[in-house]
């Protein structure tokens, strides 16, 4: 009785906590504002188990989790899956914790609490991760990478990994997991229901890089591994030489050719290639094809063709800082960076347009982008730096000054570094130019950057 | 001052490299190049036998439990070399972890108690919540005296250190060894212990050159270091000072 009693109220208060959101959310919209996270905000204040109802009507749900690249491997596979009949639900600007997915979800619910659309595709930060399949077994999780990533919020790596392997702890839930990355691949070894992706062949190896590799250890017997081969941070092929742990041979396999921006996929079955097909790349960066390898990987489970999944991919526009363009007078190319292995990956990149070019920093120090900013010292500037082609620097941002001072003991001239004053700045002291200018930006300061880059190319 | 050579000891930098030490020696390699001598920095990994008498300066940096107890046991066949060479006025610096693994151990939450090098009559416990944010400290001297300079930078730890030593600064704002006794880090001899990092030293060149100073005195040499243009540094310094809202007189020029 009393049982029945609570369940009653929890309902009503599900519901009630429904109403809410939604209507805030229809106002919000009224009024012009979207992308927020307050309807989700505030139904989670109101009912902290609506979020598990709603998840629990889902048929099918796909969480991509892991330290980068989760933004874009869910747009990726939000675009794929979307072009097939039945719609999809995604939380597609990287609100990524539970008042975001509540956001996600909102907007399709009616005013009886159900939901109109039994597919989901979302993107989970690893720390919300637990909290979730706790209560909810999503159909697949995937993890794209564990990397070093805002420390003063989680502690450390091994944190990281710890919320992972718990989230994915839960039998019957399928793991579609990165294998080039060690500590990411050890989440899936000898665990049931799991399929790697990695890249066998990529055109790079240039030299051996200062990058900090956070996966260096085997995590069986604290042996240093081994790397016959190094794609980027820790990314690569490895072994343990005690033989205990190795790269395991992914069933989704990438191959890229220098100059091609196309990626060749090898599916295998019992270690034996089974499929090869190509798909044309929609992203930039090398760190991109494992977001396309991923989003493939988990379209092909789900038994998507390759022939739909290049005609999908046609449509795909990146989300906000994830390389895209804003083509006026001058060129610019906005790009997040929030850790070092990321920021590297992007330098990597630019460093293949040959162009003299122009290279801002955009570095906050919000609760979101990472209060510590040592981080920015691990950024592999100075092998940058060779092949670099740019004539000048800019910072801005609350750490506009660490960044500045980064520059200079890697070895940038002091008059090619310039401080500035404001984040608008940026856009000012650039507009004239020939110069493609870069713009590297963390998590805060990305949105009000997007905002005055779209007014200028107006 | 020409062939000056100062050999540095990065100690275990593939497992302690938490907090970016890389941009620590990145400071004392450019300052020390522009008073003309050569900073040869060698790494010492797991498994190599550490010879203290090859080097000038070591350098220990921040990592995770599990890695901090992986160097205390490493380190712990040099131990009354490395005694010797500290009373010997050899200049340590020792960050996070690093500096944590100098005391005689180091308690994690579960009550685990992580042995250290026990060079220092020092130890660190668990507290509640990690002490994470941007700090200022006034620079005492060895006899407590103000030095009448800040030390700037950023902390985020969990564990409360203890001793009785001379500490590096009397805090201004943040939490410094233990969120207590309004005190952060130690000095002994030459060796400097440290939960600053941001890195410590890009933000602090006064403190990257008294480091370089006192490898030089361990090396035999007593030359001065001339200025450099360090402008760049002081208003990334004092930028954290203004954002803490510390306002001191400024006696430097
Ligand atoms: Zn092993």
């Amino acid at each position: 009785m009393g049982f029945e009693v609570t369940s009653v109220l929890k309902q009503w208060r599900s519901l009630f906590a429904l109403w809410v959101g939604r209507s805030v959310g229809r106002i919000l919209r009224l009024i012009g504002r979207r992308g927020t996270s307050l309807p989700g905000f505030l139904a989670t204040r109101l009912s902290p188990d609506l979020l598990f109802h709603l998840l629990s009507q889902l048929q099918t749900c796909i969480i991509v989790t892991g330290t980068n690249g989760k933004t874009t491997t869910n747009a990726l596979l939000y675009s794929i899956l979307s072009s097939s009949e039945s719609p999809w639900i995604t939380n597609k600007d990287g609100a990524n914790l539970v008042q975001g997915l509540l956001a996600a979800l909102l907007p399709h619910v009616t005013s009886g609490g159900k939901l109109q659309i039994q597919k989901a595709v979302l993107e989970v930060d690893e720390a919300t991760l637990p909290r979730i399949v706790d209560h909810f077994h999503p159909t697949m999780i995937i993890v794209t990478n564990v990397v070093r990533d805002q420390l003063d919020r989680y502690g450390e790596v091994d944190h990281a990994l710890a919320m992972l392997r718990r989230g994915i702890s839960y039998p019957g839930i399928q793991l579609i997991v990165n294998a080039d990355d060690p500590l990411a691949a050890s989440l899936g070894i000898g665990r049931e229901l799991t399929y790697f992706y990695g890249m066998d062949e990529c055109p790079i190896d240039r030299q051996e890089r200062n990058e900090v590799k956070d996966g260096a250890f085997c995590l069986l017997c604290g042996r240093e591994i081994e790397y016959t081969r190094t794609i980027y941070g820790q990314f690569g092929h490895y072994a343990c030489p005690s033989g205990d742990f190795i790269r395991p041979v992914p069933e989704y396999a990438g191959i890229l050719e220098k100059g091609i921006p196309e990626l060749t996929v090898v599916r295998r079955k019992s270690g034996v290639e089974a499929e090869r097909f190509r798909v044309k790349a929609p992203v930039l960066g090398l760190y991109n094809y494992y977001n396309l390898l991923a989003a493939v990987t988990v379209a092909q489970i789900l038994g998507v063709s390759p022939y739909k999944i290049e005609n999908a991919l046609t449509n795909y526009e990146a989300p906000l800082g994830r390389m895209q363009v804003y083509s006026g007078r001058t060129k610019r190319i906005l790009a997040l960076i929030k850790n070092p292995t990321g920021a590297n990956s992007i330098l990597r990149t630019i460093e293949t347009d040959e162009l003299v070019k122009i290279i801002c920093f955009a570095i906050n120090d919000g609760d979101a982008d990472g209060r510590d900013v040592s981080w920015l010292w691990d950024i592999d500037i100075e092998s940058f730096l060779d092949q670099a082609n740019c004539t000048q620097y800019y910072c801005a941002g609350h750490r506009a000054l660490d960044m500045a001072l980064r520059l200079a003991y890697a070895g940038v001239e002091r008059e090619r570094i310039v401080v500035l004053d404001t984040l608008s700045d940026i856009v000012t002291v650039t507009d004239e130019g020939q110069a493609p200018v870069y713009i590297l930006s963390t998590y805060t300061a990305l949105y009000p950057l997007g905002i005055h880059l779209r007014e200028a190319t107006q | 001052m020409s062939d000056l050579v100062i050999r540095v000891g990065h100690l275990f930098p593939e497992l302690l490299n938490l907090y970016a030490d890389q941009g620590n020696i990145a400071v004392l390699r450019r300052r020390a190049e522009a008073r003309g001598i050569e900073l040869q920095v060698k790494s010492i990994k797991l498994g190599m036998e550490l010879k203290v008498e090859d080097y000038d300066f070591l350098l220990l940096g921040g990592g995770s439990d599990r890695e901090q107890g992986i160097v205390g046991r490493a380190l712990t066949p040099y131990r009354s070399d490395l005694q010797t060479a500290i009373e010997e006025n050899m200049p340590i610096l020792a960050v996070c972890g690093g500096y944590q693994l100098l005391g005689e151990y180091y308690e994690l939450v579960s009550g685990e108690r992580i042995p250290g090098l026990h060079l220092l009559e020092m130890v660190t416990k668990p507290g509640k919540g990690r002490l994470i944010g941007n700090i200022a400290v006034d620079w005492l001297e060895q006899n407590r005296e103000f030095r009448k300079e800040t030390i700037v930078g950023f902390e985020n730890h969990i564990g409360r250190t203890y001793h009785d030593y001379p500490p590096l600064g009397q805090i201004l704002e943040g939490y410094g060894n233990n969120g207590d006794d309004r005190y952060e880090g130690v000095q002994y001899k030459a060796l400097i212990g440290t939960y600053i990092h941001g890195p410590l030293l890009p933000k602090n060149p006064h403190v990257a050159d008294q480091l370089l100073r006192h490898a030089l005195s361990y090396r035999g040499h007593f030359d001065s270091l001339h200025a450099l243009n360090d402008s760049l540094e002081w208003q990334a310094h004092c930028a954290v000072l203004t954002q803490l809202g510390v306002k001191r007189e400024k006696e430097r020029s």
